[in-house]
């Protein structure tokens, strides 16, 4: 047994005061004259002995109860024997994160682990777990060292960035469960970039002993990558210098300065190649351009040739589909040339001849199809032929697109076509007045995204809204809304398309919208958004998820979706291609998809680029995360270290037994005092 | 008139002059009457007449009326003799409030002394004792007796110890004429003792009144935790317990007061009790009543 905080003890000091109140002040009584001791008697009755025996009962409660209250503040603690270090859980996380398939890193770590599983004693219980893109639990805690041997031997490298933090996190899920000490032992390279800026991230449980297992030997080996690739996902005109071309940028790790080929290759087959001088652990950009690609999927990736420490990062992967320019519906009042006019000059800026805007007015739409449209734009047009309505409603339930904006009639209208929610009012401010401003854009929004968007709201505070309309928001995202908090761009889901509503309109009569360059910007990302051409082709980073369905049960039929990934495997069941929405895409290569929707896209994944950087974590930081895990009383940290001994922290019980000792002395001093007044 | 009455005040008096004058004028004025019938101006009966009658005494009206003789009878005017004896013992200086027993005495025999010189011309003298005779002012009704009276009941400082037997010599040696003879004292004694001592005097045709004069803390104490008591008389020291204070001590109080009451009754002597809280003058008035309507 020991204490935690043995300065506490000086509280002991404390001790004196019951013994001074009860046993010393006693006797220190002054003399008290009477006339005569005639009619008194020495005190000698039973009773007496009774009320002293209460004193001493008293005193002792008392002096118990200041015992004990400093015991607790010293934290006592007692030092159990550990039953076995077989009581424990030991825990083996490898790391098969894509950095681990540099050289031997994955298959000695494998080795090591293999070791520690068969000199674990029989009786101790172990859990295997795999860090990658995520930490997965491949087992539970048993005893069974077959099971727990096929785990480790199942895991394969991966393509996932891994990260400590992730470990830390689960690792305190588990301690929640988990009791006893956990022995855990990190198979890994230990990356420098897989530790998590928030060092509490990593934080273990105290009754978690890390051991790390460097499966990296060396600190820090030379590696080359391709950092990124600039390339249009859809291309229609591949003469178009402006959009048909490919930046990619190598970037060198702990490498000296030297000369690298980069090449281009677009389906298997070298498109071109380009020397490069890398400087040391620097960066250097390569272009190719034009991209010369036929109709379809193109699958094209940059490559660096020659061999280095991670070869499988020189690669850089990317999709690009070519296409004629798609076809894009505006249906506009007759009475209202303008929006048309800003619209079509906006898109044609922004997407390079990608669209062709087909604007008509509401007259000339009931015999039209609008799935022979990428997607569909209704500027203030309140009032649809139901035919076309009808049409459009179909056409939205399959996974088409349709942006509506409100402009002056949509104020006198009672209802939106197509949009079931109920126009609340207009809000019609004048030229004399001061206008609105967009207040609030979100940018994570897929038509709105800005990575680092600037100070002036991303370019959107400038705009002057005069008139908007405003919407019951319920049951729609809201990614916009202006300055009176009136929503200006509403997201609804319908069946499997989308359903956008711009407040105001796009003609310079409701906002001055249409003269900023920000508007340029939002028809750009808002065309690709709507068109959903984003998505179907490109590059991402492996453990990305695809959104398959917008929704578990779609109006209409069922539709199935299918993912092939690079190795050619089908992932879904059939079950799951009927119902799941998300996929998460772990692997790096093509994945071919399927879309509930009827489109089809190929992706290619890359790995996270952090995972290209070899460097090891500083001994500091191992040292700080191994034997540091504190933040944590001294008694838990004894426990994380002493394999022999386990540590039993005393102070609650103590406190427990002084809030009982507490209690019986209030009452018997309760009683006592009563007897006083009695008596009195 | 009653509030400067009150002992607490007349403790913040320093004159015994003015304590006792404070006292007696506030009390209704009275004289007690002599044990002598004489043949004053106060009528008192008829007696009828018997050979040896003096003829001058005979009511000639009422022989006119009855054809009967007898004789007039009238209440006797005589100076009496005030004689108090004055405990002056250490455990008269006891006292839980103030004044202390000591000083209640004093004040208590300052106005009797007031009483009786100014107001009924009587001769009043003192005899302070403790186990020893300590001081004697003999009766008398001279000019500054008064005075005499007052400077020895300022120099009767408590000493000693109480001892009724000793001084009992001295008493009967100094009380030649028959009178009022008053005993101020908290009687820490034997109520056998006490009598067997006051009823000589009682035996020699003085009227004997005793006041018992305690402290309220005497009667019934408090005493919260134990303690040690230093007797003042004898300086002993025992400990006791606050439950004997509360139930036995009390119980033993209250047997010596009943006791000592019911021995000074069949002894033929006055017995009052005066707690240092209560008032003088209602004492004085309470006695001079009882005086009259015992005679």
């Amino acid at each position: 047994m020991g204490f935690l905080s043995p300065w506490f003890l000086a509280g002991l000091a404390a001790l004196g005061i019951p013994i001074f109140v009860h046993l010393l002040r006693r006797h220190v009584v002054t003399p008290r004259p009477v006339s005569s001791l005639m009619f008194f008697e020495r005190g000698t009755q039973s009773s007496t002995r009774h009320r002293r025996l209460r004193y001493i009962l008293l005193f002792a409660l008392r002096f118990c109860l200041l015992l004990l209250i400093v015991l607790a503040f010293a934290n006592p603690f007692l030092r159990l024997k550990a039953n076995d270090t077989h009581g424990g859980l030991l825990l083996i996380i490898l790391d098969h994160s894509f950095s681990m398939r540099s050289g031997t890193r994955f298959l000695d770590a494998k080795q090591q682990a293999l070791k520690l599983l068969a000199s674990r004693p029989r009786s101790q219980r172990a859990q295997v777990l795999a860090l990658g893109g995520q930490v997965e639990a491949l087992t539970e805690a048993t005893q069974d060292e077959e099971l727990l041997r096929s785990a480790l031997q199942g895991i394969q490298p991966g393509d996932g960035r891994g990260s400590f933090g992730d470990v830390g996190r689960t690792i305190r899920a588990l301690a929640e469960k988990e009791s006893g000490p956990i022995d855990l032992h990190l198979f890994s390279d230990l990356q420098k970039t897989a530790m998590p800026a928030n060092f509490a991230d990593v934080v273990l449980p105290p009754q978690a002993r890390l051991m790390l297992h460097d499966a990296a030997k060396t600190s820090a080996s030379p590696n080359w990558t391709v950092e990124s690739v600039t390339a249009p996902a859809e291309l229609t005109d591949p003469k178009n210098a402006t959009t048909s071309r490919v930046q990619a940028v190598v970037a060198g790790f702990a490498t000296p300065e030297t000369e690298k080929t980069v090449s281009l290759i677009i389906n298997g087959k070298v498109a071109a190649r380009h020397e490069v001088k890398v400087p040391e652990k620097g960066r250097a950009m390569v272009e190719f351009a034009p991209l010369d690609i036929g109709y379809g999927f193109n699958r094209c990736e940059v490559r660096i040739d020659g061999d280095d420490a991670l070869s499988a990062d020189n690669a850089s992967l990317f999709v690009v589909r070519r296409s004629d320019p798609q076809k894009v519906l505006f249906i506009h009042r007759s009475s209202d040339e303008r929006s048309a006019v800003y619209f079509e000059a906006a898109l044609n800026a922004a997407s390079h001849g990608a669209f062709v805007l087909q604007s008509i007015t509401t007259e000339q739409v009931a015999n039209l199809d609008p799935e022979k449209f990428a997607f569909t734009v209704i500027s203030d047009v309140t009032s649809l032929p139901s035919v076309f309505e009808h049409a459009l409603e179909q056409y939205l339930a399959k996974g088409g697109s349709v942006l509506m904006a409100l402009g002056l009639d949509a104020g006198r209208q009672a209802r939106i076509p197509l949009w079931s929610g109920e126009l609340q009012k207009s809000r019609n401010v004048s030229f004399a007045e001061e206008a609105s401003t967009v207040s609030q854009v979100d940018f994570t929004y897929p038509g709105l995204e800005q990575i680092s968007p600037g100070r002036d709201n991303g370019g959107w505070a400038t705009a002057k809204f005069f008139y908007a309309v405003r919407v019951d928001p319920s049951h729609a995202r809201v990614a916009a809304r202006l300055s009176d908090g009136t929503p200006l761009l509403l997201e609804k889901q319908i069946g499997e398309g989308r359903l956008l509503l711009f407040a105001s309109g796009f003609e310079n009569l409701t906002n001055d919208l249409p003269l900023h360059p920000i508007f340029v910007a939002f028809i750009d990302r808002m065309s690709r958004y709507l068109s959903g051409s984003e998505q179907l082709s490109g590059a991402r980073i492996v453990d990305s998820f695809v959104q398959l369905r917008t929704a578990t049960n779609p109006s209409g039929r069922v539709t199935s979706s299918e993912i092939v990934d690079p190795d050619g495997h089908r992932p879904l069941s059939l079950l799951e291609a009927q119902r799941a929405q998300t996929f998460r895409l772990s692997r790096a290569g093509f994945y071919q998809i399927h879309f509930a929707n009827g489109r089809n896209a190929v992706i290619g994944m890359n790995p996270d680029r952090r995972e290209s950087d070899l460097e090891l974590m500083t001994p500091e930081v191992q040292a700080l995360w191994t034997g540091n895990n504190t933040g944590q009383p001294e008694t838990e940290k004894k426990t994380a270290q002493g394999a022999k001994y386990q540590y039993r922290g005393l102070w609650w019980y103590v406190m427990l037994l002084a809030l009982i000792v507490a209690l019986v002395e209030t009452s018997l001093s309760s009683r006592y005092l009563g007897t006083q007044r009695e008596e009195l | 008139m009653q509030r400067f009455l009150d002992p607490t005040l007349l403790a913040s008096i320093s004159s015994l002059d003015l304590i006792a004058k404070t006292v007696v004028d506030g009390l209704v004025a009275g004289l007690h009457r002599s044990p002598d019938f004489g043949f004053s101006q106060e009528f008192a009966e008829y007696r009828a007449y018997v050979q040896g009658d003096d003829l001058r005494h005979i009511d000639w009206n009422l022989f006119a009326r009855t054809e009967r003789c007898y004789l007039r009878r009238y209440e006797g005017e005589t100076n009496s003799q005030l004689m108090i004896l004055l405990d002056s013992s250490n455990s008269m200086q006891y006292g839980s409030r103030k004044p202390v027993k000591a000083d209640y005495a004093r004040y208590l025999a300052a106005s009797l002394f007031y009483l009786a010189i100014r107001n009924q011309r009587d001769a009043a003298g003192i005899i302070v004792f403790d186990d020893e005779v300590r001081e004697y002012v003999p009766p008398s009704t001279r000019q500054g007796q008064l005075a005499r009276l007052f400077a020895a009941l300022e120099q009767a400082e408590p000493r000693a110890r109480t001892d009724f037997s000793k001084p009992l010599a001295h008493f009967q040696a100094l009380l030649h004429r028959r009178g009022i003879v008053i005993v101020i004292s908290d009687f820490y004694e034997d109520p056998e003792e006490i009598v067997r001592a006051m009823e000589v005097l009682r035996f020699r045709g003085n009227d004997v009144v005793l006041f018992h004069v305690l402290d309220p803390q005497e009667i019934r104490p408090e005493l919260k935790e134990p303690a040690i008591l230093v007797d003042l008389e004898s300086g002993q020291k025992i400990e006791v317990i606050p439950e004997y204070v509360t139930s036995t001590y009390r119980t033993k109080m209250q047997a010596h007061l009943e006791h000592l009451q019911m021995r000074t009754r069949s002894a033929g002597l006055e017995y009052y009790l005066l707690p240092t809280d209560q008032p003088l003058d209602m004492i004085l008035r309470e006695y001079l009543s009882l005086r009259r309507a015992g005679r």
